[in-house]
């Protein structure tokens, strides 16, 4: 895990590549209580919906997927705030790049916080989900 | 005029309650496997305790997870046949541990209206507070759905 | 030209993370003198960000983007009579109306991505609608998905119209992706819409400047 002082302004954190499967999704809609056919989980269902590739991952396991970039950067404690714009359907079985720019460093509170933003695209160019973050890291 | 939209506002500066929610080991780990989380912290004792924690936790979107399970009133929007969630943010106050009771506190922040690439949308917005059995908050979660024509 | 900072619902940034980023730009060799905020629907007036443009030695200025039944519309040069002609809540205004009560009162109004799907005024040009008062787009949207831009291109070649470059940024690091190149210099408000009006400008992306390319 970096140390506060050893981030600037401009750095990356990832990408990391990640696919939800049909599988996984499936099984995060059984935890989140939205078990059986639905659109993230049931073709004509998703269609019906209006999602014409399919069905689709949840926001929530989207988001999941985009804090655990954070804790494996900046250790399990580190998210202060996960705020996501969930901009397109996130299609099943499909690579999705992960990952998060420094836009701001700050010391609040005896915090060293870290600001970025933080995205999830596809590989045709498609900006999933978007938002913003911010993380604490330790100072030496 | 501006478009006037037609919901319940006596709904504004209510609150609604859930839970308690049992945090166990098993719910912890069925969080895990369904999104592949693998952080040491997440996963045992150990890795926790390793980490500066006095026991297992739960990855910081557990919360918004369990979200879904508060049953909110419906705020009766007359717009739209089609919600889709449009946002989610989270702010992780303290740890949740495995044998935590976590309770919710949930109200309406907001009904608005704008336009994009799908045409007119009515955004609803909800936010909800956790707390564990102590009284402490331990993470605070805001929700959008929009309405689509 | 086209920029949402926390004021708008659905940015994320703000506008001290937004000049931030600009110094980070400028160190890797890319000319950004200043942007427009064009919150979502509204104009700021009570917003004050001269502290930090000159803290930053960026032109810091206000513009609105409004919803309007034939799409997004950016604009210049608000004042508080204009605000008091047009309501910027009103999601389904008539674009045209806008655009002549803009001029009237020394702004300008012009839409924004008119190449984009569902909502761009590319749509409604093919369902035969017709916009006598629009000149000038925002030809490079910062935002666009692909094959966006492409439609906007289009439309101002078969048109005749003139275009701007827009980053749309909702988040710090997405400022000024796409720009517009002023022959005139730019300070304040009115100087964007005096600028518009004389014609000469050009819309350019970020690597368009770098080491000064463009300036």
């Amino acid at each position: 895990m970096p140390y506060y002082d050893e981030v600037e302004l401009g750095d990356e954190i990832g990408p990391v590549e990640k696919v939800a499967t049909d599988d996984e999704v499936s099984n995060f809609c059984d935890v989140w209580g939205t078990p059986g056919p639905n659109r993230f989980t049931d073709a004509e269902t998703a269609a019906k919906s209006g999602m014409k590739g399919g069905p689709i991952v949840p926001g929530i396991m989207t988001m999941a997927m985009m804090a655990q970039l954070l804790t494996d950067w900046g250790g399990p404690g580190s998210i202060k705030d996960l705020d996501l714009v969930f901009r397109q359907p996130v299609p099943h079985n499909r690579a999705l790049t992960l990952a998060a720019t420094i836009t701001d460093l700050r010391e609040e509170d005896g915090e060293s916080l870290v600001e970025c933003d933080i995205l999830m695209t596809g590989t045709e160019g498609e900006r999933y989900v978007g938002g913003k973050a911010i993380v604490t890291l330790q100072s030496r | 005029m501006a478009m006037e939209l037609e919901y319940d506002r006596s709904l504004y500066g209510i609150e609604h309650k859930a839970g308690p929610f049992e945090i166990s080991n098993e719910t912890i780990d069925r969080a895990n496997s369904s999104t592949g989380e693998a952080g040491a912290a997440f996963l045992s004792d150990e890795g926790a305790i390793a980490a500066g924690y006095k026991g297992r936790i739960a990855p910081p979107t557990l919360c918004c997870i369990l979200v879904r399970q508060v049953a909110l009133p419906d705020v009766k929007v007359k717009f739209g046949k089609t919600s889709m969630h449009a946002g989610q943010r989270v702010e992780p106050k303290a740890p949740v541990y495995a044998d935590d009771q976590l309770t919710a506190s949930s109200h309406l922040k907001d009904v608005y209206a704008k336009t994009g690439r799908s045409g007119t949308m009515v955004f609803v917005v909800w936010e909800t507070t956790f707390s564990n059995q102590n009284g402490e908050v331990v993470a605070e979660v805001q929700e959008s759905f929009a309405r689509r024509e | 030209m086209h920029s949402h900072s926390v004021s708008s619902d659905d940015s994320r940034a703000t506008v001290e993370q937004y000049v931030k980023w600009i110094q980070v730009l400028r160190k890797r060799g890319h000319t950004v003198d200043g942007i427009v905020l064009t919150e979502h629907r509204k104009f700021d007036f009570d917003k004050d960000y001269s502290e930090l443009a000159s803290q930053y030695n960026v032109v810091v200025l206000k513009g609105s983007e409004l919803d309007t039944r034939y799409g997004h519309f950016l604009v210049y040069g608000v004042t508080q009579a204009l605000t008091q002609d047009i309501d910027f809540g009103d999601v389904r205004m008539d674009s045209r109306a806008l655009m002549q009560a803009a001029r009237q009162h020394d702004a300008i109004a012009l839409p924004a991505h008119p190449g984009r799907f569902g909502i761009g005024l590319t749509e409604y040009v093919a369902q035969g609608e017709t916009f006598d008062d629009v000149s000038i787009v925002e030809r490079f949207n910062g935002g666009s998905r692909p094959g966006e831009n492409e439609r906007a291109a289009e439309l101002c070649d078969s048109h005749s119209l003139l275009g701007i470059g827009g980053s749309d940024a909702h988040l710090t690091s997405h400022i000024a992706t796409c720009m517009t190149n002023f022959k005139a210099t730019i300070k304040k408000e009115s100087d964007v819409v005096e600028a518009l009006l004389t014609k000469e400008f050009q819309p350019v992306w970020l690597d368009d400047t770098l080491n000064g390319a463009s300036a």
